[in-house]
C-alpha cells in the first residue's frame, strides 16, 4: 500500500479527502439509523436460521392445536350424540308416562261410551249392583269407569254403608241415582248390558236401570293419593 | 485546509446521511462490512501520512476496492453457507488497531520529545509542516 512515493497536488488530496469523508460519514450515519429503527423481532428482520426455527415451533404448535381441535370436536360429536340419545329417550318416556297415566287414571280422559244410570226403584241400588255393573263394563270391554263422577281403580272398593241408604266409593258416601260413565266401544258396551237374560239390565231386577251410548263420555282423574307401600318391581332375569 | 476539508465533508456527508432513504436490514450487514473496510482503509491512510508515505491512488483504491471486496466476500459468504465477514471484520479490525498503534505512538513519542528537548521543537514544527505540504 505505501510503496509509491508520489508527490500528490494538495488541492486534489483535499478534493479527494472532502469526497471520501462525504461518503464514509453519509454511508455510517445511514447505517446507524438502519440499525436504530429496525425492529430485529419483526419478521421481516430476522435471520434465516431465526425463522427456521420460529417456523419450526409454529408449526409444532399448529399440529398440537389442530390435535385439540380434532380432540374437540369428537368430543363434541359426543355429547351432541349423547343428547340426542337422550331426547329420544325422554321422549320415549315421556310418551309411556301418558299411556301409563292413561290407564291409572291420573288424568281426566274422554272418548265415547256409554252412561248407566241406576237408581231406586223397588228395591234400593246395592254395592254388589254397582260392582256387578262395574266387572261387566270392564268385560265389555271399558276403558275407564266413573260412578257419580269418582273414577274406578283397580284398587277402588264399593260396599254398602247401611241399609239400601248410601254406598262408599273409595271413603266417599254416594247416594242414588248411580251415574256410572264408561268408555270404551259403545256399541259392544251397550249389546252386552242389554244382553238377554244375562245382560245387566235384565237381570237387575226391582231398580231403575237406563243405558244411553253417547259419543262423548267424559271421565275425571283420580283425586286422590296413588301409595304404593308394599309391592316391589320383580326383577325379571 | 485539509482539515477544512475533512470537517466539511463530514457536516456534508451527516446532511445526505440523515436525509437518505433506509435501506433494507437484509443488505444492513453488507453496508456494515463495508464501513468497517472503508474505516480500515481511512486509519491506514492516517497511518501512512504520519509515516510519510501517504499515496492518494492506493488510498482511493484502497477505500473503495475494500469495501467492495468485503461486501463481494461477505456475499460470497452467504452463497457458501460460510460466514466469511468474520474473517473480513477480524483482519479489518486488526488492521485497524495496528494503525491506531501507529499513529498513537507517534503522537506520544512526539509529545514526549517536545517535553524533553525544547530545542527541537523547531525542528518537529518543521517536519509537521512538511507532512502537510506533502499531504
Amino acid at each position: 500500500m505505501k510503496k509509491f512515493k508520489i508527490k500528490a497536488d494538495v488541492t486534489v488530496v483535499t478534493i479527494v479527502v472532502f469526497l471520501v469523508c462525504i461518503v464514509l460519514v453519509s454511508v455510517m450515519l445511514m447505517q446507524f439509523r438502519t440499525v436504530e429503527q429496525t425492529d430485529i423481532t419483526a419478521i421481516e428482520n430476522m435471520r434465516e436460521s431465526e425463522l427456521r426455527t420460529a417456523l419450526a415451533e409454529w408449526k409444532n404448535r399448529y399440529e398440537d392445536m389442530n390435535k385439540q381441535l380434532e380432540d374437540v370436536n369428537a368430543r363434541i360429536t359426543e355429547y351432541r350424540k349423547n343428547i340426542e340419545d337422550n331426547e329420544v329417550a325422554a321422549d320415549l318416556i315421556e310418551e309411556e308416562l301418558q299411556e301409563s297415566n292413561l290407564l291409572v287414571g291420573k288424568t281426566d280422559v274422554y272418548g265415547e261410551g256409554v252412561t248407566v244410570t241406576l237408581n231406586n226403584g223397588d228395591m234400593g241400588v246395592q254395592a254388589y249392583d254397582l260392582i256387578d255393573l262395574v266387572n261387566e263394563l270392564r268385560y265389555a270391554g271399558a276403558e275407564a269407569i266413573s260412578i257419580n263422577g269418582i273414577r274406578v281403580l283397580p284398587m277402588t272398593y264399593i260396599v254398602d254403608m247401611g241399609e239400601y241408604t248410601y254406598i262408599m266409593v273409595d271413603l266417599q258416601r254416594l247416594e242414588a241415582p248411580y251415574v256410572v260413565k264408561a268408555i270404551g266401544d259403545k256399541e259392544e258396551l251397550t249389546r252386552v248390558l242389554n244382553l238377554d237374560g244375562s245382560g245387566f239390565v235384565d237381570r237387575a231386577v226391582g231398580i231403575k236401570v237406563s243405558v244411553t251410548a253417547e259419543n262423548r263420555v267424559e271421565i275425571p282423574k283420580y283425586n286422590g293419593e296413588l301409595d304404593v307401600q308394599y309391592m316391589q318391581e320383580a326383577v325379571q332375569e | 485546509m485539509i482539515f477544512i476539508a475533512i470537517i466539511l465533508g463530514c457536516i456534508v456527508g451527516a446532511l445526505i446521511g440523515v436525509n437518505m432513504p433506509m435501506i433494507s436490514y437484509t443488505y444492513s450487514g453488507y453496508l456494515a462490512i463495508a464501513i468497517i473496510a472503508a474505516l480500515d482503509t481511512v486509519f491506514g491512510g492516517i497511518a501512512s501520512t504520519l509515516k510519510k508515505n501517504f499515496d492518494l491512488k492506493i488510498f482511493v483504491s484502497g477505500f473503495f476496492g475494500n469495501a467492495i471486496l468485503a461486501i463481494l466476500l461477505t456475499y460470497l459468504g452467504q452463497k457458501l453457507n460460510v460466514d466469511i465477514y468474520l474473517a473480513a471484520i477480524v483482519v479489518f479490525v486488526g488492521r485497524m488497531f495496528n494503525n491506531l498503534g501507529i499513529i498513537r505512538r507517534y503522537y506520544i513519542e512526539k509529545f514526549s520529545e517536545k517535553k524533553k528537548d525544547t530545542k527541537k521543537e523547531e525542528q518537529e514544527q518543521v517536519e509537521n509542516s512538511e507532512e502537510e505540504k506533502q499531504n
